[in-house]
């Protein structure tokens, strides 16, 4: 009876109109604008190029070269912070003395914002007054060229990502640890198993799920990257260390090409949308083993 | 009742009379009216606008509130607020070559400061040229950016150097007439284990490098007897960026970069002057701001040693007509005008128009503009003649000979013949970044200087059809003071 009662209505249309508003019509009006030629600068009419942008961009090398540098950094960083992140949270969930201690120190960098840890990174790896260098020139060797480099300044995105964000996955995984029953682990002691057979045989499958989890999230967001990447190198040098996002911004905002930034951002999301339904159709049998 | 009744007419009286002198005080009286400038992030030019905004502030008793944004981010702020014809902005400050892209949303500036002695006073390269768009004029310079050379005189002046230099290269040290002699110079005094280096440029993307790699190419491209063309054929807009002489200059930019302190390719301009004021470096090119920064005891270690030029120069020229090199019979100085100097406008959608162009006279008044130039930091190099002719105001930062040097170079720059005006043209952002790509794949040995040009060529060539060949080229034309083409 109360399913019938018209003022159901009253209280679901306003949020479907809120929805519409901010996220399905930006959404229907940025896809138009993808099979539009329109630049704001300098102002050219609009004019129907229907697949034209998706295809000058599939046939542009620097796509293609901003989809290879954002995938190796958030394969090697969401791969590297997920091997960090678990061994520290093993570590933390040995009760470690100064656990606690430990665990509040290696949240901080999470906490920090992108930008800060980026400008702060820049003044580290800044090759002629960085305390990096001035440190490896006290030990009387050569300068590196951190963020002159393509490949260095590569390596050095990669580690601020790691150092920024291993922490949340050191924070799930805690938090997955503290879960495992404690009697599997003492019947395992009882058959004699060795530290490396029960944690590959009891802790690594039972936190599979997280860990699917855990790198899911990671991985997306490690697509996004965009703040840390303009405050360190710009891109630079040429376009060495430039990422979809990057890429996206400059054409949009410094170019104000808005048809073409459009389309990008659609094959940013197809992009997006296959690696993450591949990763679960990978890890979909390992998952079902598991019920 | 009487005597307090007496007593409150004269306090009335009293309060009026003050408050008719303090308004007499502002003039004209812009009390109430708060001005919102759009500016880069200081010290460099917001700096100098607040010392402006102090001025107008004591005259006419009106606000003006500086809103600073980040080098990279200033464009697209101002170009968002401009598009969206919202009134964010009373002002904008800007370089000159944004303004084919500002121009349908700004105001024209008022006619009657256009004449005076304020008007004249200021360089023709600026008032007849950089000022001007399509014959009307929409913005006021407030500071002159023409690149020069700066050296440390201690150097040049010392006999052993003198002699050892001319032992090794055959002529007598000293400024340099040619890039070759530049060159080097520098290799001359690279000498890592004292700590010193030939010379400091930008190489840095985003760290206005470009500009640097157009002085070194302006010597070989701007050919005075084909005028205009130094980056765009001016009859057909085709480009000119992978010309012989562009790929000249590129050679010797790159060369440079290897003439530098250690991993100068992270240099940007504030780097360039930090390792000029720090003796770090034997020579140097770039804006004003290095030989006042230089000249400043608190900010430099080789203050009363600064010595200035004129940029290096060819007596060979690619002609794009001719398509061979031109042969002079001496040496043609190669001064550029990067940049161009800042400027600022008024925008159509700002509410306070009036008062705005009232701010942009007390700014770039002679006395204001002429306090902001000796001021190191403030980003504001000489712009007008008196800036140039007032040996007294440049007296209490140089010595009289760094002054004579200083404040010659800039005045011969400017004034040059065959002075070479930085690009202008509706799209800047889509042009120059391409060139900001290419050029860091050069320097880091990824590509040739040819590969590297070509390439921009082809986009340049790209993005003149995407926008529209014959407006390009009107505008391009426009912006390189040739008449109209019929």
């Amino acid at each position: 009876m109360m399913r019938n009662d018209p003022i159901k209505h009253v209280f679901i249309w306003p949020a479907v109109l809120v929805v519409l508003a901010i996220s399905i019509f930006p959404l229907i009006y940025s896809l138009t604008t993808s099979f539009l030629s329109y630049r704001l600068i300098p102002p050219i009419p609009p004019r129907v190029v229907w697949f034209g942008n998706y295809v000058s961009l599939l046939q542009e090398p620097r796509f293609w070269n901003a989809i290879y540098t954002t995938t190796l950094i958030a394969f090697i960083a969401v791969g590297l912070q997920y091997v960090i992140g678990f061994a520290v949270a093993l570590a933390l969930n040995a009760r470690v003395p100064g656990e606690r201690l430990f665990r509040v120190a290696l949240l901080l960098p999470m906490l920090l914002a992108p930008v800060a840890v980026a400008l702060v990174a820049r003044m580290i790896f800044n090759p002629t007054m960085g305390p990096l260098n001035q440190l490896l020139g006290k030990f009387g060797l050569v300068n590196l060229p951190f963020l002159t480099n393509g490949h260095w300044a590569l390596g050095c995105i990669i580690a601020v990502e790691i150092w920024q964000w291993t922490p949340f996955v050191v924070l799930m995984m805690l938090a997955g640890l503290q879960t495992l029953p404690e009697d599997v682990y003492e019947a395992a002691e009882l058959e004699n198993a060795s530290a490396w057979q029960q944690f590959w045989g009891i802790t690594f499958p039972m936190l599979l799920p997280i860990s699917a989890a855990v790198v899911f999230i990671r991985l997306i967001e490690s697509y996004k990257i965009m703040d840390t990447v303009f405050v360190m190198t710009g891109g630079g040098p040429g376009v060495d260390t430039e990422t979809l996002t990057l890429f996206a911004y400059q054409e949009g905002f410094k170019k104000f090409n808005l048809g073409y930034t459009s389309a990008l951002s659609f094959l940013f999301l197809i992009a997006i949308t296959i690696i993450g339904v591949t990763y679960l159709a990978l890890l979909r049998p390992h998952l079902e083993k598991l019920r | 009742m009487l005597r307090r009744t007496f007593l409150m007419l004269a306090t009335s009286l009293a309060t009026a009379c003050a408050a008719s002198q303090a308004n007499a005080a502002c003039s004209p009286d812009y009390t109430g009216v708060t001005l919102t400038v759009a500016s880069q992030t200081g010290p460099y030019i917001a700096s100098a606008l607040k010392l402006g905004a102090d001025e107008w502030t004591k005259k006419t008793c009106g606000k003006v509130n500086v809103v600073e944004f980040p080098w990279s981010e200033l464009y697209p702020k101002i170009a968002t607020s401009l598009t969206q014809s919202d009134a964010t902005f009373d002002l904008v400050s800007f370089a000159p070559a944004w303004l084919p892209d500002f121009v349908p949303y700004l105001s024209e500036m008022p006619k009657e400061m256009q004449s005076g002695k304020d008007w004249d006073d200021i360089e023709p390269a600026y008032r007849e040229r950089l000022m001007v768009w399509e014959g009307k004029i929409y913005s006021q310079s407030m500071d002159g950016d023409v690149h020069t050379y700066t050296y440390r005189m201690d150097l040049f002046n010392d006999p052993k150097e003198k002699d050892a230099f001319k032992a090794k290269y055959g002529y007598d040290l000293a400024p340099p007439k040619t890039w070759k002699q530049y060159l080097d110079i520098a290799e001359f005094f690279q000498r890592p284990d004292k700590g010193l280096w030939g010379t400091a440029e930008a190489f840095r993307r985003g760290g206005q490098q470009f500009w640097f790699f157009f002085s070194h190419a302006a010597a070989y491209t701007n050919n005075p007897n084909y005028p205009g063309a130094m980056f765009f054929d001016p009859e057909t807009m085709d480009a000119q960026i992978n010309n012989p002489g562009w790929v000249k200059g590129l050679e010797e930019y790159i060369r440079a970069s290897k003439l530098g302190p250690p991993n100068a390719l992270n240099f940007s301009f504030g780097e360039v002057n930090a390792a000029v004021a720090g003796g770090q470096v034997a020579e140097s090119i770039g804006w004003g701001d290095t030989g006042v920064i230089a000249a400043d005891p608190k900010q430099s270690k080789i203050s009363g040693k600064v010595g200035s030029a004129m940029l290096p120069g060819s007596d060979a020229i690619w002609n794009a007509k001719t398509k061979t090199w031109d042969k002079f019979p001496s040496v043609l100085p190669g001064p550029f005008m990067a940049f161009g100097g800042w400027q600022v406008a008024v925008p159509k959608a700002g509410k306070n128009q009036q008062a705005a162009w009232d701010f942009v006279k007390t700014l770039t008044s002679p006395e204001v503009s002429g306090q902001a130039a000796i001021t190191g930091g403030s980003g504001v190099n000489p712009y007008r003649k008196s800036h140039t002719e007032n040996l007294e105001l440049w007296s209490k930062i140089f010595t009289p000979q760094e002054a004579k040097e200083y404040l010659g170079a800039q005045a011969d720059s400017i004034n040059a013949k065959n002075v070479a005006l930085d690009m202008r043209l509706p799209g800047y952002f889509s042009y120059t970044e391409v060139v900001e790509i290419e050029l860091g794949k050069a320097v880091a040995g990824q590509t040739t200087p040819q590969a590297a040009l070509d390439a921009v060529a082809k986009e340049w060539n790209r993005l003149t059809d995407e926008f529209g060949r014959a407006k390009q080229l009107a505008a391009y034309r426009a912006a390189m003071g040739l008449p109209a083409k019929n």
